[in-house]
C-alpha cells in the first residue's frame, strides 16, 4: 500500500497535472515566451499561428515521445496527452 | 501546413475574445470598481519582470490606474549582454528606449526611488516626493554585497566593471579586454549561489576566449569559483575542450577557488588558503543580494538577502498589497533568470487581476529555459517546469534537463537560433 502511495505521489510530482482549465491557460502563457501568438516576430522559432490544430497536436506528441533531448522534447516531456489536447483547444479553439 | 486563412481566423477570434472580455469587464466590473476609487497599481522597475507585469496589467488599464517608476528611460537587457562583451552583438542591440506609446492610460515616472513607506502605502523618491499606491509591484533586480571580498568595492570606478546589470560600463569592459596583449592572463571570480543568471560567468569566459581568438590573441582564462559545481557544467567543459583547448581553466572552491582578497594596484587576488593569483585582467563578479530598496524599506526578513514571497500571489511575506518578482526574490527552486522573471511576472499579474476582480487565484505553473553560448553559432540550454508543492508555500521543480553533452554541430547551431528567437520574441513583446 505504501509502495503504491509513493508511486502515486511520484506520479503527481512528475507532471504538471494540469486538470484545471486555468492551469492550461498559464501553460500556454509560458509558451508565448518563445512562440508569439499574435504577430510573427521572428523566423528563428516556429510561429504557432501558422499551424493547424491537428498539426500542433501531432508535433507536440512527437516532441514528447522523441528521445533527442531537444528543447521542445525537454519541455513537452512532463505534459500529458490530455494537457496537449487542452493546450490545442486553448490556442486554436474547440472545434 | 502553413495556412494564411488560419492566421486571419485566429486574428478575428482574438479580437472577438478581447471585445467579449472588455464588454464583460465594462458591464459587470467597471460599475462595481467605479463605486470605489479606481485601484492604483505602482510598478517599480521596468526590467523583464516589471515589463511583463505591465504588459498583462495594461489589459485592464480601463479599470485601474497604473504608474510605472523607472530610474532611466532606456533599458539594457542582461540576456545577450555576454554577446556584446564577446563582440558578437553591439550594445545598441540589447538596449531599448522605454516605449510609452505602447501602453494607453499608463503614467511613467523616471526617478530614483529611495524607499517604500509601508504604513503610508507610498513610494518615496530621492527628493522626498511620493506616489501613493493600492498595490505595489517591486521588480528592481539585484544589488551587491560589499563586505565579502577584502579590498574590493563595487563602486570603485578603477576596477574592471562587473557588467552584471544594465548600469555598469559594458563599453569600458570591452575596451579593456580589446587592449589586452597576447598571452595575457584573465581571472574571473564566480560568486556563490544564489546570484543572477547562474551560467553567465562560464558563458562569459567562453565568449571572451572566442573574442580573443578572433583578435589573434592567445589568453589564459582562470575561473576561480566560490562553488564546487555549476549549471550546465558538463556542456561547458565539452565546449571548452572542442573550441578553446586548455585556454579556460576552472578551479572549484574545494581546490582553492574561493577568493577572499583583492589588490587592484598589484593586480592579484588571494584565495582562502592564502594562495596568490596574478592576472592582467581581473574580473570580479560580486556576491549578490536583493536590490537595496528592500533593505532600505525593511522588507526583508531578519538575516535574509532575498525577498520572501507567497508563491501563489507573489505578495511579500508580512506586507499586504506589496508584491515582488524577478531576481530580487527567493523563488526556491527557480533560478534567477530572465525567463524565470518573465514566467513569474505572468502569474503575479494574472493573480493580481484575479484579486482585483474578486476571482479565484489560478494554481500557477512556471517555465524556465536558459540558453548559454560558447560561440556565436553554438548554444545549449537547460529547461524545467515548476509548480507549487502540496501545501502551496513553495515553488518546486519538476526536474531540470539540459542539452546533450555530445550534441552535434547542427544541434548547437539550432539552439543558438532558438536563443536568438526567444530573445527577439521577448523584447518585441515587452519593449517594442
Amino acid at each position: 500500500m505504501s509502495k503504491f502511495l509513493s508511486y502515486f505521489i511520484l506520479f503527481l510530482s512528475s507532471n504538471l497535472y494540469a486538470d484545471q482549465d486555468k492551469t492550461i491557460n498559464i501553460i500556454v502563457e509560458n509558451c508565448k515566451s518563445c512562440h508569439n501568438l499574435n504577430i510573427e516576430v521572428t523566423k528563428k522559432i516556429p510561429d504557432l499561428n501558422n499551424l493547424e490544430k491537428e498539426e500542433f497536436i501531432r508535433l507536440m506528441t512527437k516532441y514528447k515521445n522523441d528521445k533527442d533531448n531537444s528543447v521542445m522534447n525537454r519541455i513537452s516531456r512532463v505534459l500529458t496527452e490530455n494537457d496537449i489536447l487542452k493546450m490545442a483547444d486553448k490556442i486554436y479553439g474547440k472545434r | 501546413m502553413v495556412k494564411d486563412r488560419f492566421g486571419r481566423r485566429k486574428f478575428i477570434s482574438n479580437i472577438m475574445t478581447n471585445l467579449a472580455f472588455l464588454f464583460l469587464a465594462n458591464t459587470f466590473l467597471l460599475k462595481r470598481l467605479n463605486s470605489k476609487t479606481r485601484p492604483k497599481i505602482v510598478i517599480v522597475g521596468l526590467g523583464i519582470g516589471g515589463a511583463t507585469c505591465l504588459q498583462y496589467l495594461s489589459k485592464i488599464s480601463n479599470l485601474v490606474d497604473i504608474i510605472v517608476i523607472e530610474k532611466q528611460n532606456e533599458y539594457q537587457t542582461g540576456p545577450l549582454s555576454n554577446l556584446v562583451i564577446g563582440n558578437i552583438l553591439e550594445r545598441k542591440d540589447i538596449c531599448f528606449k522605454i516605449n510609452k506609446n505602447k501602453y494607453k492610460n499608463v503614467k511613467f515616472i523616471f526617478e530614483n526611488v529611495r524607499r517604500i513607506d509601508v504604513e503610508d502605502k507610498s513610494v518615496i523618491f530621492s527628493k522626498n516626493l511620493k506616489v501613493k499606491f493600492d498595490f505595489l509591484i517591486l521588480s528592481p533586480g539585484i544589488s551587491y554585497k560589499n563586505d565579502i571580498l577584502q579590498g574590493y568595492s563595487v563602486s570603485d570606478k578603477k576596477n574592471i566593471p562587473h557588467c552584471w546589470d544594465g548600469e555598469s560600463n559594458i563599453t569600458q569592459f570591452k575596451k579593456r579586454l580589446r587592449d589586452l596583449e597576447n598571452n595575457s592572463k584573465i581571472i574571473i571570480t564566480s560568486p556563490d549561489y544564489p546570484y543572477r543568471c547562474p551560467p553567465a560567468p562560464y558563458e562569459r569566459a567562453s565568449l571572451i576566449a572566442n573574442y580573443q581568438r578572433k583578435l589573434n590573441k592567445k589568453v589564459k582564462i582562470l575561473i576561480l569559483d566560490s562553488k564546487n559545481s555549476f549549471t550546465k557544467q558538463e556542456n561547458f567543459f565539452r565546449e571548452w575542450q572542442i573550441s578553446f583547448g586548455d585556454e579556460i581553466e576552472w578551479i572549484p572552491r574545494s581546490k582553492g577557488g574561493k577568493v577572499v582578497f583583492y589588490d587592484q594596484k598589484k593586480n592579484l587576488v588571494k584565495n582562502s588558503d592564502g594562495q596568490v593569483f596574478k592576472g592582467d585582467f581581473i574580473h570580479i563578479i560580486p556576491e549578490q543580494k536583493a536590490a537595496n530598496i528592500f533593505s532600505d524599506s525593511d522588507l526583508l526578513n531578519d538575516g535574509k538577502d532575498w525577498c520572501e514571497i507567497n508563491p501563489l500571489s507573489f505578495e511579500v511575506n508580512r506586507f499586504k498589497d506589496i508584491y515582488a518578482v524577478g531576481d530580487s526574490i527567493d523563488a526556491w527552486a527557480m533560478p534567477k533568470s530572465a525567463f524565470s522573471a518573465n514566467s513569474q511576472a505572468k502569474v503575479l499579474a494574472i493573480n493580481l487581476i484575479n484579486k482585483i476582480l474578486e476571482k479565484d487565484y489560478i494554481d500557477p505553473v512556471f517555465l524556465n529555459t536558459c540558453y548559454s553560448f560558447s560561440k556565436e553559432d553554438r548554444a545549449f540550454s537547460i529547461s524545467a517546469w515548476y509548480r507549487l508543492n502540496i501545501t502551496k508555500d513553495k515553488i518546486i521543480s519538476l526536474g531540470s534537463n539540459e542539452s546533450s553533452v555530445y550534441a552535434n554541430n547542427n544541434d548547437r547551431k539550432l539552439e543558438a537560433q532558438h536563443a536568438f528567437g526567444w530573445y527577439e520574441t521577448m523584447v518585441n513583446d515587452l519593449f517594442m
